[in-house]
């Protein structure tokens, strides 16, 4: 399989020029939806290395359950480095599969206590469930039943009327389109390989900005929903003090702007940066997947030639 | 009201406020009418310290949970939430562990940095002209 088999633990790197960019030059939606398929193609091409490594790192240890063709020298040749690589891949796929585990068993816990407080509530249907609290906030909480957006009193009386409706909007969209499963793909994602945890986050402005779009629809008026992010997190506590000040500014304004801005395009042209980093991103995705097909494959044929039937 | 200035039992922290707030409210909610804070902490049957259950009925008053009228030397507790207060106090323990909020749930603003603010005004005066 020779060096096929590294190059989806690197190739998530030829995705951060389009993380990077697809929130100014794509449309939230496409841009979503993009990184997602990409973040997942590159995490599975990275977890089925992973799995390939292992398995030629675990002929390293004595006494292996595993048939004795697979710590044959000509296995092992298949794969350069294969002791180094193969105890690293020991320990890299243990970190995963926890990291994995444990990013799951939160969203279980989150999901299922957030479903008991709201359990005492008569079933709301499409309506929001409206909690008496002086804090201001606003979430859509999935669930079987199609989620349930809960929003506090605090946050409603610090909007106008108007402003409500974009603000239900947007989380409605967030229930419609199931955000949520974006999200937890791309967590998932950056659990398996670091370098995909840029992806991730461009998932979650882009999803905030999908659903900003789609709220501007249900409205009909993108500077009422652009009003309506700004107040809403004008009244939200701020940072807590002493995160770093970066230069750039933070998410929220950035979605005003764009709502300010005119409608995005769907695609960027193929001439542009942002054209030429999706496709570089594709094709970095394409890569992935062949080159961990085509590991895959080998060590088949391998095991296969050194096996006696 | 600042955090600190409540000392409740070592044992009830561990425990977590909005545990026990959850527990304080549900047991204030089954009472026949106005009760003490001794019936209260009968109730419970947690071994919490009196001043434990005071704390969190003096919290749950802050926060508009529970009614207090002064009967003799003492209060006498009711509980003011309805079902929607009780599922407040609930989503508030959920979302005061920053932690698992931020990695599980989309808020629908996130936390502005410093200097988001004045930004933040300068684009809402522009948004509010053109209305």
């Amino acid at each position: 399989m020779g060096v096929a088999v590294f190059l989806p633990l690197v190739l998530p790197l030829t995705a951060l020029p389009i993380a990077r960019l697809a929130g100014h030059h794509l449309h939230p939606r496409a841009a979503a939806r993009l990184l997602t398929a990409i973040a997942v193609a590159m995490a599975v091409s990275c977890a089925v290395s992973l799995v390939l490594l292992f398995v030629v790192g675990t002929a390293n240890i004595p006494g292996n359950p595993l048939p004795d063709s697979w710590s044959d020298p000509d296995v092992r040749d298949a794969v350069p480095f294969h002791r180094e690589a193969g105890s690293g891949a020991i320990v890299a796929l243990t970190a995963v599969v926890a990291a994995c585990a444990r990013t799951l068993l939160r969203e279980r816990r989150v999901r299922s206590r957030a479903r008991h407080a709201l359990a005492a509530l008569p079933p709301g249907g499409p309506d929001p469930a409206v909690l008496p609290d002086p804090e201001p906030y606003a979430y859509a909480l999935p669930g079987p039943d199609g989620g349930r957006i809960v929003v506090s009193t605090a946050m409603l009386a610090g909007l106008a009327e108007d402003e409500r409706a974009a603000l239900l909007a947007h989380e409605r969209a967030h229930l419609t389109h199931r955000h949520h499963r974006h999200l937890l793909a791309t967590r998932l994602a950056a659990c398996v390989n670091p370098f995909l945890r840029p992806l991730h986050r461009a998932v979650g402005y882009n999803t905030e900005r999908w659903a900003d779009e789609e709220a501007a629809g249900a409205v009909g008026d993108r500077r009422l929903t652009a009003r309506a992010v700004a107040r809403a997190a004008l009244i939200s506590r701020p940072a807590p003090a002493g995160l770093a000040a970066f230069a750039a500014p933070g998410p929220v304004p950035r979605r005003v702007a764009a709502l300010l801005g005119p409608v995005p395009h769907s695609w960027p042209p193929a001439h542009s940066p942002a054209g030429l980093a999706t496709m570089v991103a594709a094709a970095g995705a394409a890569a992935s997947v062949l080159s961990a097909l085509n590991a895959a494959a080998a060590l088949l044929i391998l095991l296969k030639l050194t096996t006696p039937l | 009201m600042s955090e600190d200035q409540d000392t409740p039992s070592p044992r009830a922290r561990r425990r977590g406020q909005g545990e026990l707030e959850v527990q304080v409210l549900g047991a204030l909610r089954t009472a026949p009418g106005p009760v003490t804070a001794a019936w209260v902490q009968e109730r419970l049957d947690d071994g919490l310290a009196y001043t434990t259950v005071m704390t969190i009925l003096s919290r749950l008053h802050a926060k508009g949970a529970v009614s207090r009228a002064r009967a003799g030397r003492s209060y006498r507790w009711r509980a003011a939430a309805d079902a929607a207060g009780l599922a407040a106090l609930r989503m508030r323990r959920v979302l005061d562990n920053q932690a698992d909020r931020d990695a599980v749930l989309a808020s629908f603003v996130t936390a502005l940095l410093p200097q988001d603010e004045d930004l933040l005004r300068a684009l809402l005066d522009a948004a509010s002209e053109g209305a």
